[in-house]
C-alpha cells in the first residue's frame, strides 16, 4: 500500500463508510424491535416454513429501506446457502409488464444457470416464471421478489403484481414479495383483485430520532482502531471528534439540519461534505467543518439566482411584482414593458434599454426559472404575448434585492412602496 | 397526348402547403366542357379535314412542334435563371470558404480531437467563449413571399457549392417537423453527408465521418430552404446542437429566408439568435427575373410569342395574384400547347425558326405544302390585308417580312428598356404597353397631348387596367431627354450592342454615337476657355449642347417607336406566331374550382343534356342529381341552413306527387324521364334520408358546407363565397 | 483486432491534443501519441498530454479558486467514493470547462455526455456505453454503436456489466499509484460519469422516467466505484418528480462578478494596458444588462476593434489624453451596441473579413435601415396577398363586433361617418380594449370573417382608386374581387407558410381552423402604404 498520509487514509475510510449503506445501517440492526429484525423474521420464516409471504416497506427516501433489506437478505443468504434466490426489480426500469417479466426470467436464468433467450415472448416468460416457481417450491427454494419503487408497479393494469401474487396462492410455490416504496399509501394503490391477494404486512421506516442521529454520527465517524492507520492518530482523531460531538454548537448544527430534513440520507450527505471540508494539514475534523458543511447543505436557489441577476433583470422582476400587486388578471412581456416604461417616465432611471434587450433579459429570467409561463400551450403566439408569472415571493424578491451587489436604490424604493 | 389541350387546368390545390413543386392537376374535365372543347377544336381544325392521313400527320407534326418549342424555351429559361443567380452563388461560395478559414483559425482542427464527446478546451475558448462558438450563417433572401420559384435555386446552390469542394446537405422545412423532432433533421443531414441511413442519428457520427474523410480540408454546408416554414422549436434545438460542435466540425449554415430578417427573429428566441453570426445575401427580385425571362424568351427568340391580351393577363396575374415566375412559365407552356393545337399553321413555327419557311417544305410532300397554303389563305390577317393569292412566294416573303418586323419591334423594345432602366421601368410593363398601343405614338413628338389621348384611350379600351397616366414609353422618352452626357453615351453603347445585325437601326445608332463623341469633345473645349473667362455663356451652350444631344437621341427613339412599333394584328401571318386567346388560357390556368363547382351544381342541366331539366332551369325537380337539388335549395337559406327545413324541402321535391310527375312525363316523353317519374312511389323515407345525408357530405367535401357545430347542432353553415 | 486498433489510436490522440492548452501544440503531441500505441486501452478514458498542476488550473479560471478547491475536496483523494454531485449555475459560468480541466489535472477516468448532443434517451445511453466499451463509431462498423439500447432496464444491465469489467481492468492496472508523474496512466479505480446540460432532459418526452433514473442511478447500481456528476443550468428545485429522488449533493457556481469578468477578459490580451482602458469604458455599462461572458464577448469584439481604430500601432500604451480621445471616439457606439446586445450578430456586416469598420457601417446601415423601413417592404408580394394580409391584420386587431360598423361593401365614402360612430364608441372602451389587446396579442378569426373583410377592403380599394390613377386600382382587371377570389386560398396558404398568418387546426375546409395574423403594426402600415390603402381609417382605436 502506498504511503498516504493518515489524514487522507482516514478520509478515504470515512467516505467509503458513508457511501456503503450496509455499514451505515448495520447500526440499526442491533436493537431487537427494529424493522431489521421484523423483516428478517418474516423472510426467514417463509424460508424455513416454506410458505408464501408478502410485505411492504414504506417510508420516506433515505431511511434505509433497501439497505436494511439488503442486509437481511445477505445474512439469510449466508444462513441458508442456495435456498434463496433473489429477484430484484425496480419500478423505474421495469414498470411495464413485458420488460419486467423479461427481467425476472433473465435473473432466474442467471441464478439457475439456464439459457436466457431475449426473443422469449411475454407468455413464454410468464409460463417460465410459473414453472420456475413450482420447481423451486418443490425443491424448497424460496424466491424473493424485491420490487423497488413499488408504487410505480401499481400504475396501469398491475398485471405483473397480479400474476406474481396469484402464482403465490398455490401451495406448491414458495416465494416472498417485498415491495419498497416511499409512498406511504402504496397499498391503497393496489386494485381489489391484487389487494385481496396481498398480505397487508407493512413495515414503516421512519427517520431516526435525535439521539439515534447523534449515535449514528459517532458510529460513522469514529475511526476503527483496527485499521492500517497509526494508532496515535486514530486515538487523537476520535478524542477530538468525541468532544466535538459533545459540543453544544455541534448539537445545534445537527438540530438545524434535522429541522429541515432528518432522514439518514440527508445526514449522510451532511457528514460527507463535512469530511470534504476537513483540512489535510491538521488532519482532524473541527466544528468549523460542520458549519461550512451545513451551509453548503442549506441552499436557497432562488436567492442565489436573484444574486446573479443583472440590473435590468431586476428591473423586470420589480415590474412584474408591481403588476402582481395591481392585480391585473394576467401579465405578459408587453404589459411588463409598459410598466417598465412608466417607471422610467416617472423616475427618469439611468438604465432604460431597447425592447429587444429587455426581451433577452426576460428570456434570461425564464432560463433562471425566476419567472415561468402560465401555460405550456399557446406556442402559436410569440413569447411576448404568452402570460407569465413570478415564481418567487415578495419576501424573497425583497431579500434578494437587499443582498444584491449593485441593485439601484430606486428599486428598493419601489419595493418598499409595494410592501 | 390528346388529353393535354383539353384539360391542362393547372391549379395547385390550396391545402398543398408542403410540396412546393408546381404541378398539373389533369382533372378529368366534366363531360360538357370536354365535348365543348372538342367541338371548338373540330371547328378550327375543320378546314384541314381533307383526309385522315394528313390529320394524323398533322397531329404528329403539332406534337413535335410543341416538343421542340417547349424544350428550347425551357432550356433558355433555365440558363437565364442560372446566370441571374451565378454571381450571388459565387459570393456565397467565397464567404463559405472565408468563414471556414475563420473556424480553422480559432482552433487548429487536427483530425482526431474533433470526435471527442466533450467540448474542446483551450484558453481561447475560455477567454472568448461566445465569439469562438458562433455558427457562421448566411441568410439568403429570396425576395419573394411565394416560395415556389426558389425550390430549384437552392438545389442549384448546393450543386454549385459541391462543385467548389464543399460537402453540402440540402434540408427543407419538412425535415424540421415537430413530429420527428431534431432527430428527423439529423437523420436527413447524415443521410445526405454520409450516404448511409442511420437509425440513431447523432452529431458524433458526423464528426467521426468528417475526420475519416481523407480531405477534411473542406467545409460542411447545411442549406435550409425555407426557414419560415420550419418548426421553431426543432430549428432552435438543431442550432443549439450545432453550436455544441461548431468548433469541432467546421459547419456553415445557409438559411433561405422568404421575407426579411425579422422572420428569423420571430422564429428563434434571442438566445439562439445570438449563436448565429449572420451574413446576408439576396437573390434577384422576381421582377428582375421576369424581365430577364421575357427578354430571352419573348424578345430574343423569334419563334413563339404572346399577344397583347395574354401578356396583359399574365402581367395582372404576376402583379396581383401570385407573383411567381413559376406561374408565368406554366402559363407560357399552356399557351404554347393551346397555340400549337389551336392554331392551324402552328407547326410551321419550327420551320420559321430554322431559316425560311418555304425551304422547309422541300423534303416533304406537296400535299402538306398546299395544305399550308390553303390554310394560310384563311388567316384573318391575310384576308384583312393582302388580296388572297395562294402562291408560295408570298408565303415565304410574308414570313420573312414578319420576321424582319418582329426583330425590329423587339430591338426597339429593348432600346426603350435600356433607357427605362435608369428609372427602373420593368420590361414587363413596357412590353405590355407596347403590345397594346396602336398608331398612337406616330406623330407624337411632345408627350403632353400624347399623355392626354393616352388617358382617353385608357378609359375607352378596358382590358388593360395596367397603364399609368403617362405610359412607360413616354417616361422612357423623358428619361432620355434628361440624361447626363455620360449616361447617354453608355446608353448608346448598349444600343449599339443591342442592335448589331439590324442595319436600319444600327447605322443610326452609330451616327448618334459619333455625334456624341463630338458633343463630348466640345464641352471639354468649353471648359478650357471657361478657365480663361468664366461667363454664363459656356454654361449655357453646354446646356444647349447637352439638350441638343439628348433631343437628337430622343427623337431618334421616338421615330424608332413610330416606325417599328406597329400593332401585331396589322402584320400578315401574325397568328402563326402570336398566341392571343386569353380566356382559354385563363380557364386552363386559374380553374377557379370553387366557383365552377357552385355554378355546375346550380345549372347541372346545362351539361347533363337530359330533356327533362333543360326546359325548367333553376327550379329543382326530382330527376336532377340530389346534390344539385340540395345546393339549389340551399340558395334560399342564409348562410345558416336549418337542417330540418332543408331536409323537408328536399323530401318534398324528390317525392313529387306522381300525377304532377305524370304531367311532366307527358310533357317530355323520354324513356329516362318515365323511369324516374314512377320512382317517387317506391322511394321510402329511409332512402330519401340516405340520399340527403350523402348529398350533405358531398357538399361538405366540396367545401361548400360546414357540418353542424356543437353550439347549434341543427344548423349547417354555408362556406360558399364568390359567385 | 485491426478493426479494433484504429479507433483506439484516434481516441487516445483525441484526449491528447484536445487538452493542449495552447492549440498550436496539437500536431506535435499527435505525433508523440502515435508511438505510444501499446499502452492499455483503459488510458483512453483519461486526458493525456502533460497534466496541468493545480496552480495552472486555478490560474486558468480567474475568480473560481474557491469553487475549484471545493470540487477538488469533493472528488477527494484517490479511490475515495463520491456521492452523486450536482453542479448548477447560470450559463457560461465555467461549469463544464472547470470540471473537465479538473479531470485533466487529476487524470482520472471519466465519461462525458452532454444531453444536448444526446438528444434522446437512446442516444444518451448508447453514447455512454460506447465510451465505456471504448467503442468508436466509424465507417468500418457502419457508424453503429456498440450495443443497441433503448430501454432503461437494458441500459442499467449493460452499464453494470461494462462498469464492472472496466473497474476490474482498472484494479488490474499496474502502478497506478506510482503514476502520479507519468500522465499516460490512469489514476485510481473510480469511474466518473458526467452528465452535462441536464436541464434539457426535463423537456424530453415529458420524461417522468429518465430524470429519476439518472438521479437514482447510484442507488440502483450500488457500485461505490461509480461517481456521478450532474451539470445543469438550473437549480435542483426545478427538477420535479412525483415520488422524488435521492437528492444529489449540490454545488453552486455563481455568475461572475464584474471584477471576475475584468480578470477573464484581461486574460492573454496582446496589449493589456490598452484593453483595460477599453474595459474601463465598456464593462460597467454592459454588466448592467448581462454578465454572461459569451454575450459580452460578442458585444466587445467589434467594439474593441472600433476602439483601436484611431491607434497607429496596437502595441502602444495609451496615455491619458489618448485615452480621452479614444473614449470620445468610442462613446457613440457604446450606447448603440448597448441597445442591440440581443441582436448584435444580426448585423449584415459581421463578416469575419470586414470586421474592421463594422460598427461604423453597422451604424450607417442602421440609419438607412431606419428609413428604408419607412417606405418599402423589401420583398415581393402580390397585390391580393397584400390585401389579404391587411385584412388578416384588421381581423385579428379589431373586435369582431365592430366589423359591421367599420366595413361595408359600399366602400370608403360613407363609412367615414360610420367610422366616427365606431370611434366614439371606442372612446370609452379604449382603455380596457387597449389593455386586453396588450394582454392577448393579436386575436384569432375564422376564415369567413377574413374573406368578408377582404372583399370589403378590395371593393373599397377599387372605389378609392378609380378616380385616382387606374394603375393601382388593381382590381378592376378581371371582375375585381371575384377574380381575386379565385386563388385566395392559395394566397392564404402561402401567407401562412411565410409565418405572417398562423393557423390552428388542420384542414382549412374544417370550420375549426382559426387564423391569427402575426405581423407587427408598422409592417402592416408599410404594406398599406405600398397599396395607398388608408389602413389607419379602419384600425379600431387609433
Amino acid at each position: 500500500m502506498g504511503r498516504l498520509n493518515p489524514a487522507e487514509q482516514a478520509k478515504i475510510i470515512l467516505r467509503s463508510r458513508i457511501s456503503s449503506p450496509s455499514f451505515v445501517f448495520s447500526f440499526f440492526s442491533q436493537s431487537p424491535d427494529s424493522n431489521y429484525s421484523k423483516l428478517k423474521y418474516i423472510i426467514s420464516s417463509s424460508v424455513t416454513e416454506a410458505c408464501n409471504n408478502s410485505v411492504l416497506l414504506l417510508g420516506p427516501r433515505g431511511c434505509g429501506k433497501v439497505a436494511v433489506l439488503e442486509i437481511v437478505l445477505e445474512e439469510l443468504l449466508k444462513e441458508h446457502p442456495d435456498m434463496i434466490s433473489v429477484i430484484r426489480l425496480n419500478g423505474l426500469l421495469h414498470c411495464d409488464n413485458n420488460c419486467a417479466l423479461k427481467e425476472i426470467a433473465r435473473q432466474l436464468c442467471l441464478e439457475h444457470h439456464l439459457m436466457f433467450s431475449k426473443m422469449a415472448s411475454y407468455d413464454d416468460n410468464s409460463q417460465f416464471l410459473l414453472s420456475m416457481l413450482r420447481e423451486c417450491g418443490l425443491a424448497h427454494k424460496t424466491i424473493v421478489f424485491v420490487l423497488d419503487e413499488f408504487d410505480l408497479f401499481t400504475q396501469g393494469k398491475q398485471r405483473l403484481l397480479y400474476s406474481l401474487l396469484d402464482a403465490m396462492q398455490s401451495i406448491t410455490s414458495q416465494a416472498v414479495v417485498v415491495g419498497v416504496s416511499c409512498r406511504l399509501d402504496a397499498d391503497q394503490l393496489l386494485e381489489k383483485r391484487v389487494r385481496s391477494r396481498f398480505s397487508h404486512r407493512k413495515l414503516l421506516f421512519l427517520p431516526p430520532s435525535r439521539e439515534d442521529c447523534q449515535r449514528l454520527v459517532e458510529h460513522i465517524l469514529l475511526l476503527p482502531t483496527d485499521s492500517s492507520l497509526p494508532n496515535d492518530y486514530t486515538a487523537a482523531f476520535n478524542a477530538k471528534l468525541l468532544n466535538i460531538l459533545a459540543d453544544e454548537k455541534f448539537k445545534g448544527i445537527i438540530d438545524t439540519l434535522c429541522y429541515s430534513d432528518s432522514s439518514v440520507g440527508h445526514l449522510l450527505r451532511f457528514l460527507f461534505s463535512a469530511i470534504c471540508h476537513m483540512d489535510m494539514n491538521s488532519g482532524f475534523l473541527s466544528v468549523k467543518n460542520f458549519k461550512s458543511a451545513l451551509r453548503s447543505m442549506q441552499r436557497q436557489p432562488k436567492l442565489e439566482a436573484l444574486k446573479d441577476c443583472s440590473v435590468l433583470e431586476l428591473y423586470i422582476l420589480v415590474c412584474m411584482k408591481r403588476l402582481e400587486v395591481k392585480e391585473l388578471e394576467l401579465c405578459n412581456f408587453n404589459s411588463i414593458m409598459k410598466e417598465y416604461k412608466s417607471i422610467h417616465d416617472t423616475f427618469q432611471t439611468s438604465d432604460y434599454y431597447a425592447r429587444n434587450v429587455c426581451l433577452r433579459a426576460f428570456e434570461h429570467l425564464l432560463e433562471r426559472a425566476l419567472i415561468s409561463f402560465e401555460d405550456n400551450k399557446g406556442h402559436g403566439q410569440s413569447a411576448e404575448f404568452r402570460p407569465v408569472k413570478l415564481v418567487i415571493s415578495w419576501h424573497e424578491l425583497h431579500q434578494g434585492l437587499k443582498s444584491h451587489r449593485s441593485c439601484p436604490a430606486i428599486l428598493h424604493k419601489l419595493m418598499d412602496r409595494e410592501g | 397526348m390528346d388529353a393535354a389541350p383539353d384539360a391542362p387546368s393547372s391549379l395547385p390545390i390550396p391545402t398543398a402547403e408542403n410540396d412546393l413543386q408546381p404541378f398539373f392537376v389533369l382533372h378529368k374535365a366534366s363531360p360538357p366542357r370536354k365535348s365543348a372543347a372538342k367541338a371548338r377544336r373540330r371547328i378550327d381544325l375543320s378546314p384541314k379535314t381533307c383526309d385522315s392521313s394528313t390529320e394524323q400527320n398533322d397531329d404528329s407534326l403539332r406534337l413535335e412542334t410543341f416538343n421542340s418549342l417547349w424544350s428550347k424555351t425551357e432550356s433558355i429559361i433555365k440558363d437565364v435563371l442560372k446566370n441571374l443567380n451565378a454571381n450571388v452563388f459565387d459570393e456565397i461560395d467565397k464567404w463559405v470558404h472565408v468563414s471556414f478559414n475563420a473556424i480553422r483559425a480559432c482552433r487548429k482542427l487536427d483530425c482526431f480531437s474533433a470526435t471527442s464527446p466533450y467540448p474542446i478546451l483551450n484558453s481561447a475558448s475560455i477567454a472568448a467563449a461566445g465569439a469562438s462558438r458562433q455558427i457562421f450563417t448566411g441568410l439568403l433572401f429570396t425576395k419573394n413571399m411565394e416560395f415556389v420559384d426558389d425550390t430549384l435555386t437552392f438545389a442549384d446552390l448546393g450543386v454549385h457549392l459541391r462543385s467548389n469542394g464543399c460537402y453540402v446537405a440540402n434540408l427543407t422545412s419538412l425535415d424540421f417537423s415537430a413530429k420527428s423532432g431534431v432527430g428527423g433533421c439529423l437523420k436527413t443531414l447524415l443521410r445526405q453527408f454520409l450516404m448511409v441511413g442511420i437509425d440513431a442519428p447523432d452529431m458524433s457520427i458526423l464528426a467521426s465521418w468528417y475526420t475519416e474523410q481523407e480531405n477534411y480540408e473542406s467545409p460542411l454546408v447545411v442549406i435550409i430552404d425555407d426557414v419560415e416554414r420550419c418548426c421553431a422549436s426543432v430549428l432552435a434545438d438543431f442550432i443549439i446542437m450545432l453550436r455544441e460542435w461548431v468548433v469541432k466540425i467546421p459547419l456553415v449554415l445557409i438559411l433561405g429566408v422568404a421575407t426579411d430578417v425579422d422572420a428569423l427573429r420571430n422564429i428563434l428566441c434571442s438566445n439562439v439568435c445570438s449563436y448565429l453570426s449572420v451574413r446576408e445575401f439576396a437573390l434577384g427580385t422576381p421582377a428582375e427575373r421576369m424581365d430577364a425571362v421575357i427578354e430571352s424568351v419573348l424578345l430574343r427568340s423569334e419563334s413563339f410569342s404572346i399577344g397583347k391580351q395574354v401578356s396583359t393577363f399574365l402581367r395582372n396575374c404576376f402583379l396581383r395574384h401570385d407573383g411567381t415566375l413559376t406561374l408565368f412559365i406554366r402559363a407560357l407552356k399552356i399557351a404554347m400547347v393551346q397555340h400549337t393545337y389551336g392554331e392551324t399553321l402552328s407547326f410551321t413555327l419550327t420551320k420559321i425558326v430554322d431559316e425560311e419557311g418555304s425551304k422547309g417544305f422541300d423534303g416533304e410532300n406537296i400535299l402538306l405544302r398546299d395544305i399550308v397554303l390553303k390554310r394560310a389563305l384563311n388567316l384573318p390577317s391575310l384576308q384583312r390585308f393582302c388580296q388572297p393569292s395562294a402562291r408560295l412566294v408570298d408565303w415565304a416573303s410574308g414570313l420573312s417580312e414578319l420576321k424582319r418586323l418582329r426583330t425590329l419591334w423587339s430591338s426597339t423594345v429593348m432600346c426603350l428598356y435600356e433607357a427605362g432602366k435608369y428609372q427602373k421601368i420593368s420590361l414587363l410593363d413596357l412590353y405590355c404597353e407596347l403590345l397594346e398601343h396602336d398608331q398612337r405614338y406616330s406623330g407624337a413628338s411632345d408627350h403632353t397631348q400624347l399623355a392626354k389621348d393616352k388617358i382617353v384611350s385608357s378609359h375607352n379600351n378596358h382590358f388593360h387596367g395596367c397603364l399609368q397616366k403617362e405610359g412607360y414609353v413616354i417616361r422612357a422618352f423623358q428619361i432620355v431627354r434628361d440624361l447626363t452626357a455620360v449616361k447617354l453615351c453608355k446608353l448608346l453603347n448598349r444600343w449599339e450592342l443591342l442592335t448589331r445585325g439590324i442595319k436600319e437601326i444600327h447605322e443610326k445608332v452609330k451616327e448618334l454615337q459619333a455625334l456624341m463623341k463630338s458633343e463630348e469633345n466640345r464641352p471639354k473645349r468649353d471648359l478650357k476657355e471657361a478657365s480663361k473667362k468664366p461667363t454664363a455663356r459656356n454654361l449655357i451652350n453646354e446646356k444647349t449642347a447637352k439638350t441638343t444631344a439628348n433631343e437628337k437621341v430622343a427623337t431618334f427613339l421616338q421615330c424608332m417607336v413610330r416606325q417599328y412599333i406597329q400593332p401585331i394584328e396589322s402584320i400578315p401571318y401574325n397568328e402563326i406566331i402570336f398566341f392571343n386567346n386569353v380566356d382559354k388560357l385563363q380557364t386552363a390556368l386559374i380553374g377557379d374550382p370553387r366557383r365552377r363547382i357552385q355554378a355546375d351544381l346550380l345549372e347541372s342541366h346545362k351539361f347533363v343534356r337530359c330533356s327533362c331539366c333543360s326546359k325548367n332551369s333553376g327550379v329543382p325537380i326530382p330527376s336532377m342529381h340530389d346534390t344539385s337539388i340540395m345546393y339549389s335549395l340551399a340558395q334560399e337559406h342564409g348562410d345558416l341552413i336549418n337542417l330540418h327545413e332543408w331536409f323537408h324541402s328536399f323530401k318534398s321535391i324528390v317525392s313529387l306527387p306522381p300525377l304532377q310527375a305524370k304531367r311532366r312525363a307527358r310533357a317530355s316523353p323520354s324513356p329516362k324521364k318515365r323511369k324516374n317519374s314512377n320512382e317517387p312511389q317506391n322511394r321510402n323515407d329511409a332512402k330519401i334520408q340516405a340520399a340527403f345525408c350523402r348529398a350533405v357530405t358531398e357538399l361538405q367535401i366540396t367545401g361548400l358546407l360546414r357540418m353542424p357545430s356543437k353550439r347549434r347542432p341543427d344548423y349547417v353553415q354555408r362556406v360558399a363565397f364568390g359567385l | 483486432m485491426g478493426k479494433e486498433e484504429s479507433p483506439q489510436i484516434s481516441r487516445r490522440t483525441t484526449r491528447l491534443s484536445s487538452c493542449s492548452t495552447p492549440s498550436l501544440k496539437a500536431p506535435v503531441e499527435a505525433s508523440k501519441a502515435t508511438n505510444k500505441l501499446q499502452s492499455s486501452s483503459v488510458d483512453d478514458l483519461v486526458f493525456h498530454g502533460e497534466c496541468i498542476s493545480l496552480d495552472e488550473l486555478i490560474n486558468s479560471f480567474p475568480g473560481r479558486q474557491t469553487k475549484i478547491l471545493e470540487l477538488i475536496n469533493l472528488l477527494g483523494p484517490l479511490d475515495s467514493p463520491l456521492v452523486p454531485t450536482f453542479l448548477y449555475g447560470g450559463a457560461s459560468t465555467g461549469k463544464t470547462s472547470i470540471i473537465l480541466q479538473m479531470f485533466k489535472h487529476l487524470t482520472r477516468p471519466f465519461i462525458y455526455s452532454s444531453c444536448i448532443t444526446c438528444y434522446n434517451p437512446r442516444i444518451l445511453f448508447e453514447s455512454i456505453l460506447n465510451q465505456l466499451l471504448l467503442h468508436r463509431k466509424n465507417e468500418s462498423n457502419g457508424y453503429l454503436s456498440a450495443k443497441r439500447c433503448e430501454k432503461p432496464s437494458d441500459f442499467v444491465n449493460l452499464l453494470r456489466e461494462a462498469l464492472s469489467t472496466l473497474v476490474d481492468s482498472l484494479k488490474g492496472n499496474p502502478g497506478k499509484l506510482s503514476s502520479k508523474k507519468s500522465s499516460s496512466q490512469v489514476n485510481g479505480r473510480m469511474v466518473y460519469l458526467i452528465f452535462d446540460n441536464l436541464e434539457v432532459v426535463r423537456e424530453w418526452d415529458k420524461s417522468f422516467s429518465i430524470l429519476p433514473l439518472l438521479f437514482n442511478l447510484y442507488d440502483i447500481l450500488k457500485m461505490p466505484e461509480l461517481g456521478l456528476i450532474f451539470i445543469s443550468r438550473t437549480s435542483l428545485d426545478t427538477f420535479q418528480s412525483d415520488t422524488g429522488y435521492v437528492e444529489p449533493f449540490p454545488v453552486y457556481f455563481p455568475d461572475y462578478t464584474e471584477d471576475d469578468l475584468r480578470l477573464i477578459f484581461m486574460k492573454n490580451q496582446a496589449n493589456p494596458k490598452l484593453y483595460s482602458s477599453f474595459l474601463d469604458l465598456v464593462l460597467r455599462p454592459f454588466c448592467r444588462i448581462t454578465r454572461r461572458i459569451d454575450e459580452l464577448s460578442t458585444a466587445f469584439l467589434p467594439l474593441f476593434k472600433k476602439y483601436c481604430e484611431p491607434l497607429g500601432d496596437l502595441g502602444a500604451v495609451p496615455n491619458e489624453d489618448m485615452k480621452r480621445k479614444l473614449f470620445s471616439h468610442l462613446q457613440p457606439f457604446i450606447s448603440l451596441s448597448l441597445n442591440e446586445t440581443s441582436s448584435v450578430s444580426f448585423q449584415p456586416l459581421l463578416k469575419p473579413s470586414a470586421n474592421k469598420d463594422r460598427t461604423l457601417r453597422k451604424n450607417t446601415t442602421k440609419k438607412l435601415g431606419a428609413f428604408e423601413t419607412l417606405d418599402e417592404i423589401d420583398f415581393h408580394m402580390s397585390t391580393s396577398a397584400k390585401y389579404l394580409l391587411i385584412s388578416a391584420f384588421l381581423a385579428s386587431r379589431n373586435p369582431a363586433t365592430l366589423d359591421a360598423s367599420l366595413f361595408d361593401s359600399t366602400g370608403g365614402s360613407d363609412n367615414r361617418k360610420r367610422k366616427r360612430k365606431g370611434s366614439e364608441r371606442s372612446m370609452e372602451q379604449k382603455e380596457t380594449k387597449e389593455q386586453e389587446l396588450l394582454m392577448k396579442g393579436p386575436g384569432t378569426f375564422p376564415l369567413e370573417r377574413l374573406l368578408a373583410i377582404f372583399q370589403c377592403i378590395t371593393s373599397v380599394a377599387e372605389y378609392l382608386h378609380d378616380d385616382e390613377e387606374p394603375q393601382n386600382a388593381g382590381l378592376e382587371a378581371e371582375g375585381s374581387a371575384s377574380g381575386l377570389m379565385s386563388d385566395i386560398l392559395l394566397q392564404l396558404s402561402s401567407l401562412c407558410s411565410a409565418n405572417f398568418i398562423t393557423k390552428g387546426g388542420s384542414c382549412p375546409l374544417e370550420g375549426s381552423t382559426r387564423y391569427r395574423s402575426t405581423i407587427s403594426e408598422d409592417m402592416a402600415l408599410k404594406i398599406a402604404r405600398s397599396l395607398k390603402f388608408p389602413l389607419s381609417k379602419y384600425l379600431y382605436r387609433r
